[in-house]
């Protein structure tokens, strides 16, 4: 029985990655679109049939057509809050449930094995969550348009807009999602902060209306900078300060980016 | 001399069974409980403060009522609708995706026990539910009873309709999707649209029609003038419309136990 001599095999080399492995990257964010997409009834109808109806409430129960919020139409009004809430809760959907689903049933190690670093990770998944958080977004803002006027006030806006808060629940998302241990504590997160923070932030009326005490508390909400840039985006009103939102934004994205790298890269509730 | 050992023989019911299969689902309901009874808690008080403030203090009459008067039976009532839908459609899915509803099937049921069982649970945890969302809510809100007959029972057979039908969506369906379609294109549209939030009074005459078409919304209307006596339709037609509405689901969940469709080969 003859045994190769161990010289003549070629010895394998470790493969070597540049600076960022771009094909995990791409794989890993591939991975998380194609999630959303094969159930797209799921993922994005049911969230248009949701909104429109939450749309079709606010019409009829706040009645009046006069209704008027500052001198925009309350329609019009709305319907930039709904189309953010849908972006926002979509968002937070995909990265959360992702990462739950994967950690349950235990195949997160596919994730957690391939040569992927944990900026590479962070990426990729606030990347796929971000990208439904638009699709949603876009779907929406197809749908209204044939509802409601919804004219374009500053386009820079809206897509600053719907980018960051897209961007800030997806990372919200990934924390979630990691931290979480069964479904139990991911509902809670989204029945207990999620939910209230973008009900609370102005979606559904102007904080203008709110009591001396409550509008300084609502413009503690990050949530409250996003919808009321996104709407300033389409309906040129805006309740607070728009440069005070871009810096709020800019610097929640910044802090949660940093948070999900850190869980990554230590491994915090996924690695022994 | 080997003694034969008999088949047990049950009466009638096999009302130790049926108590026993009530239980399983309402213990599994406590264990989650934040999930099934506070996240309905937490997310209701919400929608009362958003509309709250949205609503703002101008034209905010419905009838004679004020608008949260007005509001507050709707939100109650379709948290109960909601819940008890999710209670036994969960379960059964549930059972049927993890292989266990085997234990249900060879347990000495028969099909009218089953839907019974199934239905009584689910219908128990919705007024529970419902319960806990009304009870942070008349600190808020200052609400008269007008009739409690008509609360109690519009508010069971509201129950009852949602958890039949969810018996009857939970055997249907063979994922989480058919499940989460089911709530997002019929439960929650029947519901919301049927005068939850607004009155269908103040509709267009056609949509108004149609409304009146729905049974969720005699469930919804007779349960408001319980509490409120504030009537968009007639308490009779109501209680004729649930009743009946009640029994033919009832029947339908009942033939698919029977036949075992799509839980018996």
């Amino acid at each position: 029985m003859s045994v190769i001599p161990a010289t003549d095999r070629p010895t394998p080399q470790v493969r070597r990655f540049g600076a960022v492995n771009w094909i995990g990257l791409w794989t890993l964010y591939y991975r998380e679109v194609r999630r959303f997409v094969k159930v797209a009834t799921q993922t994005v109808l049911a969230p248009l049939v949701t909104t429109l109806l939450y749309l079709a409430i606010f019409v009829l129960a706040i009645g009046n057509p006069a209704h008027k919020i500052g001198d925009v139409p309350f329609q019009a009004f709305l319907a930039p809050g709904l189309i953010m809430m849908a972006m926002v809760q979509n968002a937070f959907a995909n990265t959360s449930s992702s990462i739950m689903i994967s950690k349950i049933q235990g195949n997160i190690v596919d994730t957690l094995m391939p040569p992927l670093s944990p900026g590479e990770l962070t990426c990729g998944f606030a990347l796929g969550g971000m990208t439904r958080g638009l699709a949603v977004g876009f779907v929406m803002w197809g749908a209204m348009t044939l509802l409601v006027p919804v004219g374009v006030h500053d386009f820079l806006f809206v897509l600053f807009h719907a980018v960051a808060a897209s961007l800030m629940l997806s990372l919200l998302g990934i924390i979630g999602g990691v931290w979480s241990e069964k479904f139990d504590h991911l509902a809670a997160v989204t029945n207990f902060i999620i939910t209230p923070f973008a009900f609370l932030s102005g979606t559904f009326y102007s904080i203008s209306g709110l009591p001396p005490f409550w509008y300084g508390v609502a413009q503690l909400n990050p949530f409250f900078y996003m919808i009321d840039g996104f709407r300033y985006g389409f309906t040129g009103h805006a309740d607070g300060s728009l440069a005070a939102g871009l810096i709020v934004l800019t610097t929640v994205d910044v802090l949660l980016w940093a948070l999900a790298y850190t869980m990554f890269a230590r491994g915090y509730r996924l690695k022994a | 001399m080997p003694t034969l050992v008999m088949p047990r023989r049950y009466g009638a019911v096999n009302w130790r069974g049926l108590w026993t299969l009530c239980l399983k689902d309402l213990h599994r309901a406590r264990k989650s409980f934040r999930y099934s009874v506070l996240g309905p808690v937490v997310s209701n008080l919400l929608f009362l403060a958003v509309f709250a403030v949205a609503r703002g203090g101008a034209g905010s009459y419905v009838g004679d009522l004020t608008f949260l008067q007005f509001l507050v039976p709707g939100l109650v009532i379709f948290a109960v609708c909601e819940c008890a839908y999710s209670t036994s459609s969960e379960s059964l899915l549930f059972d049927k995706m993890e292989g266990m509803i085997a234990d249900t099937l060879m347990a000495p049921l028969t099909p009218l026990e089953l839907t019974v069982g199934y239905a009584c649970s689910s219908a128990a945890m919705g007024l529970i539910t419902g319960a806990a969302v009304a009870f942070p809510m008349l600190f808020i809100v200052d609400l008269p009873i007008a009739s409690l007959p008509s609360i109690l029972f519009f508010a069971t057979g509201g129950a009852l309709m949602h958890g039949l039908l969810g018996i009857i969506v939970g055997l249907w369906a063979e994922r989480w999707d058919h499940h989460a379609a089911a709530l997002t294109f019929i439960v929650i549209p029947f519901g919301f649209l049927s005068g939850t939030f607004y009155s269908v009074a103040s509709l267009p005459a056609l949509a108004e029609r149609v409304a009146r078409l729905n049974p969720v919304f005699y469930v919804i209307d007779g349960f408001r003038a319980g509490s409120t006596g504030h009537a968009d339709g007639s308490a009779i037609t109501g209680a004729v419309v649930v009743t009946l509405v009640v029994l033919s689901l009832a029947v339908c969940a009942h033939r698919l136990f029977r036949i075992g469709y799509k839980l018996k080969p």
